[in-house]
Parts: structure tokens; C-alpha cells; sequence
């Protein structure tokens, strides 16, 4: 398994359990109820295509909708979504029809994959949250796709200042991208030590940061985050494994997941998850004469893409920039079964990994799954080949 | 990512069994004029593909929804992608072979199989190496994804088309402006200008096909129906190889002429016609000649297929041709199915099921199409108000191990027992 190396056992930070509080608690938690029942609105967003810094700006919380982070039956989205729908769309709408997200006052996606979609029609057509607003999302990243792109913002913007009877200023937006940003800043710090040969956090400790970071206040979530940044400098928690691993993929919210490898000695100091680096990585950039909308679209277009956009080639080399500054030996790409979007690029991206000398472990695995059984065998004797290679 | 390679040419395949449906067409007394129209316009489509390399020409593979008559207006000859994967299925019946070598160069089961089979396909020269590929996010992931891998297994430089998802003006304009790429792509490549008038009165001539395919669907609201259960088919084929064709708009004409005919008659496709049904989405291909046969016994006739023949409103305007060609991608049938799932798609399902005096609908939920199958639940309680009762087949479009003869006709069988209880 992962082992500490400076002492037997490493401390225990405790602003973690505030992290993992907010997990195990979601979608009901205190922090969500509680800006609730202040009288303020609540937008659920899916895909990292959504502006979020638009929803802060005008006063809301935007959360992230995402499925169950365990393994269970989903018997309702199953029903409604069909079982060739991948199971982090049919997990969201069991969740939504089950009323867990009963708080939302509003619904934002894009147009980004067939299963996003679609769980966006269902939830329209069954679930009765107010608000839905849906983005057409280029796939390109010419200037005419930045255009049509910045036009669909433009179009959410209007609204959602129509539906909240409000004006979103700019200077309410500039706040917004300041306190988004100094969240980034915070994750990219993070993720810089994981670069470290012997982290001061797991991968599973990072996918708990991680999960909360999309499911409470930003600014709440930044507090916590430098409280734990403080207590990672003074802790000397360092750890080692039998090699270090990335993990690709779409969708990704179970730590138990990421444990399960590290459990078998695997050191997971760097992913590419539209719910890790996918969704963090890149700053809203202010400069020139840009309107804070015309640089948040910027932003969001141009972000770490997800395997919808074409060329692929953007979404590889930022794989492999990622594989080389983190020293990575393995990559483990996880697949959603029927995440069509993913599953076409990886005959692609193993291929460009291993020209880099990079293995790859697939995996087909279900939303939620922990990742025991099978998987850790899987895992295993991946784990004996880098080993072998290391000899 | 390996593959052995395996020298079979489906288009030569396919081409012989377009003859031979051909020949039997011409030798069935009964058979209609359109019927062997139709074999020959695919036996022409298949023999320029086979030829085109000798004869010099320009071949651009393309997927579904593509635009075609900008390729007609180029002079150069298309691989209607998906069809032709079709047509593999439905005419030879042999479809594993594609399906095993797409699995060989690690595509997973979940990729739908026509796009799995056809980078097996590539992959083992089944298929001619074209000279583009061209390919667009119409209207599902599977088609945005396909043709990087196509690219590099081809070698072939190609173009993608970003369509975008809603129907606002900016952005037909951008898909106006993609189009317009395209062109200049294609131009580029081949060698080849734009004949922008050839390209307008391709666009006058699908004006006029869209308005005749808009006439033979109120034909068909007849009782009894006059065209064959599975007719629908011969209407897709049509557009998506022959748009803006002259020989597309002789078929359609004469198509219309013989519907109107036996509608004036009172004569119907099959000799009693007892249920009238709506068609949700493709029938496994490799059982269209089972499924015609038992449409034929059981007195069962596809009158409606809302998301294949249900032409959205508006007109082509040839003097703006380009506009034209991005308008009509909007118009078609299958495009209530892309943007956001609303009133476009719902309300044509109600409309069609009142119009055509349908007694049940079958759904044909292929196991690889995420986003027809999402709408099951959904359409479903649309016609449950309707009090229409839905059959769901679990099928494949092309790949026979998901369900058999066997299972589909037990299927229908009960349907039909349970329509004719009602």
C-alpha cells in the first residue's frame, strides 16, 4: 500500500473531516441548507462547460450535480434514462427524481456529450426545478466557435438577470472571477506538491478536497483549503508508492476509488477528470479592454478540454504535459461504460502514452464504483509490470 | 493499436447484391416502378465508388446528415458512411467480421456497432481508402468522435463540421461558416472548384424533394396505407445518398404517383391491413426481410416514423444556396431529436400518432444509441396519454447477437395479439 516514509503513521489533519463532513452530507448539507435558508437561490450546474463565476455573480450558489459516490442500484435512472445511458447521467437523475436536489431553484448544462444532454431533457421534463438554461457548446476553439461561444454566455447571462429580476454587474463578475480564481490558485498549489516524490497527501485525500470544492461556497471552500495548505506545510506527511499514477477519465467523485490503488501500493499524484483538473485547471484572465463575460467564455472554452472537442490533440498533449511534470510511470484510464466521447480517444491516447513509454491500464468501470474486487487485481498486476520495467 | 489486415471489398459486395435486388425487382410482375428505380439508383451509387479510383475521381467518406449536395456540386463522389455500414448488414447479412477487427483496434462494445464496424472496416480495407474523410457532431457523440480514428487509419487528411446544438440565428450563421470551410477544404484537396450554380439547382431540386417527400407522407396517412411496411427506409436512403440528385426527385415523383394511384384505388401494401404503427428509431437491418415478411402476414404497416419523415417546416431558397443547405439540416426529420429534447420532438409525436390513426408503436432501443434511447421512458408516457400502447424491442442496428429472429418475432407476435385484443 501507499506508505507514509518519514514517520509510522503521518498526523492527521483535521480540516479534512470538514472536507469529507461536506461529502458524506451531499446534496442535503448544512452549508447548501443554510445559504438556502437565508432566502438565496440555489443553481445546480452539470458538465464543466457551465459558467459558475455568472451564477455567483448574481448573488446564487452554484453546486455541481453529480451522482451517488458509491456504488448502489439505480433502478429510477435506469427507468427513465435507459441502461445505455452511462451511470453518472442515470446516477444525477436518480438523485433529482429521489428529490435530493429538491433546493435547486435553478439548472444549467451545455451541449457537451449525448449523456449530458439528455439527463438535461429528463430532468426538464420530470423534475420540477424552475430555472433551466442550456448552452450550445462549440467544439472548436476557433475564433468563430469563441464568438458563438461568448454569444451563448451573453444569452445565460440575460437569463438568469431575467429570472432573478436582477442586474449582474461587471463589478460583481470581477469579484466572481477573483474568488473562483483564488480557488485554482489554491488546487494548482496543491497539485504542486503532489509533483514532490513523496507527497504530503494521497489521491484519495485529494479527491475529497476535490469533491467538496464543487459542493459549498467558494469562499467557505477556500478558507478550508488554506487551512489545509497551512497544515500540509508544518505536518512533514510525506508518501511513497510502487509507482506513480494518473488517472484519465470523465467523471470520477469516489475516493474510495483512488484508495483502493493506493491500497495496493499505487501513488496517485496527478489525474485528468472533468472533476479534477478538468474543472480547475485554468484561470479566468482578465486583461485589455475584455468584458468579464468575454473572458470568462474565453475561460471556459479554452479550458483543459473534455474529449468532446476536436482536435483530440489539445486534450493528449495536456495529458502528456501532465504525465511529465508529475513523473508519471503509469496511467490508469477509467472509463464510464458508455461514455462514448472517452472511449473513442483511447485507442488514440494509449497509443501516444506508450510512445512516450507510458503504460496504460483500462478500466470499464460504473459510476461510483469503489474499485475492489477485480479492479484492485487489475491494479495489481499492473502494478507488477512498472515494477518489472523499474528493474 | 494493431489490426490484421483482411482484404474483403464490401462495396464490391455490396454492389452485386444491389444487382441481384435489382434483377429480382425488374423480374417481379407486381413490383412498383419506383422499387427498381431505387435498386438501380444504389447499384449506380455503389459502382461509381468502386470505379471512382480508376476513373480518377475525387472520393469523400462522410458521416450521416453530411451535406452531400455540396460533394454533387464539387463533382466528387461520396461514401455515405453509416449507410454503407448498413447496407453491409442488410444486403450480405455479415457484419462480425467488421465488428471483431473494430474490437481489435480497442474500441469498447459500448461505441455503437456502425462506427465500431466501420474503423474495422478501415482497418481491414474492407473498405476503399477515400480521399477525405468528412464528419460532423450530427446528430451523436459516435459521429463527433469517429473520424479522428478514421483519419489515422486512412491516412487521409478530413474536416470536421461543428453543428451547432440550438437554432438561434448566430448560430446558423456559424454553421453557415463552417459549411463555407468546408468548401474551401474540399477545394483544397481536390483540386476541384464550387460550381455555386450547380449547387443551386442541387438546392432547388431538394426544395422540390422535400416538398414531395412532405406529399407522399400525407399518402401515407391513408387507411388502408399504400406503401409497404417497411417503406420508410427506401425515403432515408434516398436523402442521405442522393440529395439534390435528379434521379432523387424522378423516384420521389414517381413514388407520389403510385401511392396517389392506390390511394384513389383504396389499395393497400399489405392485403388486410389491421395495425397501423409508428416507427421509433432503425430496425436491426439484418432483419428487414423478416420484419417485411411479417408485417405482410400479420396485416402490420409502419404508417409514421415522426424522427424520419416528419420534415420540419420552411422552404430552400436556391439564390442562397450555402444558407440553403445549413437551413435544410434544421428542417430535417431527425433533427427534432438533436437540441434540447422539447416541444419539436413531443408534440410531433402526438400530431403523428392522431394524423396517421396509429394502433401501437414499436421502438426499436439499439443497444448502442445512447441518445434515441434516453427518450424511451419519455416517449413512452406521451403515448401512454394517447392510450397507445409501445412495443420496446432491445435490438442492434447491425450486430445479430443481440437479439434474433427468433426473439423479435416472439416480440411482435404478442404486440400484435395485444392490439388485436384491443
Amino acid at each position: 500500500m501507499t506508505t507514509p516514509t518519514s514517520r509510522a503513521e503521518n498526523a492527521k489533519l483535521h480540516v479534512l473531516d470538514r472536507f469529507r463532513k461536506v461529502n458524506q452530507t451531499f446534496p442535503k448539507t448544512d452549508e447548501i441548507l443554510g445559504y438556502e435558508s437565508q432566502g438565496k437561490k440555489v443553481f445546480g450546474w452539470v458538465c464543466t462547460y457551465a459558467p459558475e463565476e455568472i451564477i455567483h455573480a448574481a448573488g446564487a450558489l452554484p453546486i455541481r450535480i453529480v451522482g451517488y459516490s458509491h456504488e448502489t442500484d439505480l433502478e429510477d435512472g435506469t427507468a427513465y434514462l435507459y441502461v445505455n445511458n452511462c451511470s453518472f447521467s442515470r446516477s444525477c437523475l436518480q438523485l433529482g427524481l429521489r428529490g435530493e436536489y429538491e433546493f435547486l431553484d435553478g439548472v444549467v448544462g451545455g451541449s457537451t456529450c449525448d449523456g449530458a444532454r439528455r439527463l438535461f431533457d429528463l430532468w426538464r421534463n420530470y423534475i420540477g426545478t424552475p430555472f433551466h438554461h442550456v448552452l450550445t457548446v462549440p467544439r472548436k476553439y476557433t475564433e468563430r466557435a469563441h464568438n458563438l461561444y461568448h454569444d451563448q454566455v451573453r444569452q445565460f447571462h440575460r437569463h438568469l438577470e431575467e429570472f432573478l429580476d436582477i442586474q449582474i454587474t461587471d463589478e460583481a463578475l470581477r469579484h466572481s472571477i477573483e474568488v473562483y480564481n483564488e480557488s485554482r490558485r489554491l488546487l494548482k498549489a496543491l497539485y504542486d506538491l503532489r509533483k514532490l516524490s513523496a507527497p504530503p497527501i494521497t489521491g484519495a485525500e485529494t479527491m475529497e478536497v476535490l469533491n467538496a470544492s464543487f459542493r459549498m461556497p467558494k469562499e467557505l471552500f477556500n478558507d478550508y483549503l488554506r487551512e489545509l495548505m497551512d497544515g500540509l506545510s508544518t505536518s512533514g506527511n510525506s508518501y511513497e508508492g510502487r509507482a506513480r499514477l494518473m488517472i484519465t477519465g470523465s467523471h470520477l467523485t469516489n475516493p474510495e476509488f483512488i484508495k483502493s490503488i493506493e491500497d495496493t501500493g499505487g501513488l496517485v499524484v496527478t489525474d485528468e477528470l472533468c472533476t479534477s483538473t478538468r474543472y480547475w485547471s485554468d484561470p479566468v484572465v482578465l486583461d485589455g479592454d475584455q468584458t468579464p463575460l468575454q473572458a470568462i467564455s474565453k475561460r471556459y472554452l479554452n479550458n483543459f478540454p473534455c474529449a468532446r472537442m476536436f482536435p483530440s490533440d489539445e486534450r493528449f498533449d495536456r495529458i502528456l504535459n501532465l504525465a511529465r511534470d508529475f513523473r508519471v510511470e503509469g496511467v490508469i484510464s477509467q472509463i464510464i461504460k458508455y461514455c462514448v466521447p472517452y472511449a473513442h480517444d483511447r485507442p488514440l491516447l494509449t497509443e501516444k502514452l506508450q510512445a512516450q513509454g507510458i503504460p496504460t491500464l483500462s478500466l470499464d468501470v460504473e459510476h461510483g464504483t469503489s474499485g475492489s474486487g477485480q479492479i484492485q487485481t487489475r491494479v495489481q498486476a499492473f502494478l507488477e509490470m512498472l515494477e518489472s520495467r523499474q528493474r | 493499436m494493431t489490426s490484421t489486415k483482411r482484404k474483403v471489398n464490401k462495396i464490391d459486395a455490396l454492389l452485386r447484391a444491389c444487382r441481384l435486388m435489382l434483377r429480382m425487382s425488374k423480374a417481379r410482375p407486381e413490383a412498383r416502378k419506383s422499387e427498381i428505380m431505387y435498386y438501380q439508383m444504389l447499384a449506380d451509387y455503389y459502382t461509381r465508388l468502386l470505379n471512382a479510383r480508376e476513373a480518377g475521381d475525387f472520393v469523400a467518406a462522410h458521416t450521416v446528415f453530411f451535406p452531400s449536395e455540396i460533394m454533387y456540386a464539387m463533382d466528387i463522389v461520396p461514401m455515405h458512411l453509416e449507410t454503407t455500414s448498413w447496407m453491409t448488414a442488410l444486403f450480405l447479412g455479415e457484419y462480425a467480421d467488421l465488428l471483431a477487427a473494430g474490437a481489435e483496434l480497442g474500441l469498447a462494445p459500448e461505441i455503437c456497432s456502425p462506427h465500431r464496424g466501420l474503423a474495422g472496416a478501415f482497418a481491414t480495407d474492407a473498405l476503399p481508402r477515400p480521399d477525405v474523410i468528412l464528419w460532423s457532431n450530427m446528430v451523436c457523440d459516435n459521429t463527433a468522435k469517429s473520424g479522428e480514428l478514421l483519419m489515422k487509419l486512412t491516412g487521409c487528411p478530413g474536416f470536421f463540421l461543428d453543428h451547432p446544438f440550438q437554432n438561434t440565428e448566430g448560430e446558423m450563421n456559424y454553421l453557415v461558416e463552417e459549411l463555407a470551410d468546408m468548401v474551401r477544404f474540399l477545394e483544397e484537396q481536390s483540386g476541384r472548384k464550387m460550381d455555386w450554380d450547380r449547387l443551386s439547382q442541387g438546392v432547388a431540386r431538394m426544395d422540390r424533394q422535400i416538398e414531395l417527400l412532405r406529399q407522399i407522407g400525407k399518402l401515407r396517412q391513408a387507411v388502408p396505407s399504400p406503401f409497404h411496411p417497411q417503406g420508410f427506409l427506401e425515403l432515408l436512403t434516398i436523402d442521405y445518398l442522393f440529395a439534390g440528385r435528379p434521379e432523387a426527385t424522378e423516384y420521389l415523383e414517381t413514388l407520389r404517383q403510385e401511392l396517389a394511384e392506390a390511394v384513389s384505388q383504396g389499395k393497400g401494401a399489405v392485403p388486410k391491413e389491421r395495425f397501423r404503427l409508428m416507427t421509433l428509431f432503425l430496425p436491426p437491418m439484418y432483419l428487414i426481410g423478416f420484419l417485411e415478411r411479417i408485417s405482410q402476414e400479420y396485416g402490420a404497416v409502419s404508417v409514421t416514423e415522426p424522427f424520419f419523415c416528419s420534415w420540419g417546416e420552411g422552404r430552400l431558397d436556391p439564390s442562397k444556396p450555402l444558407e440553403s443547405v445549413a437551413r435544410k439540416s434544421y428542417m430535417l426529420p431527425e433533427m427534432r431529436m438533436y437540441g434540447p429534447l422539447d416541444d419539436r420532438a413531443l408534440s410531433e409525436i402526438v400530431d403523428s400518432a392522431k394524423q396517421y390513426k396509429i394502433d401501437g408503436a414499436i421502438y426499436y432501443a439499439d443497444i448502442g444509441c445512447r441518445h434515441t434511447c434516453a427518450t424511451i421512458k419519455l416517449f413512452k408516457d406521451v403515448l401512454d396519454e394517447l392510450d397507445i400502447p409501445v412495443l420496446i424491442l432491445d435490438c442492434d442496428v447491425v450486430d445479430p447477437t443481440i437479439a434474433s429472429e427468433e426473439e423479435i418475432r416472439d416480440k411482435l407476435e404478442r404486440f400484435f395479439e395485444l392490439l388485436e385484443d384491443r
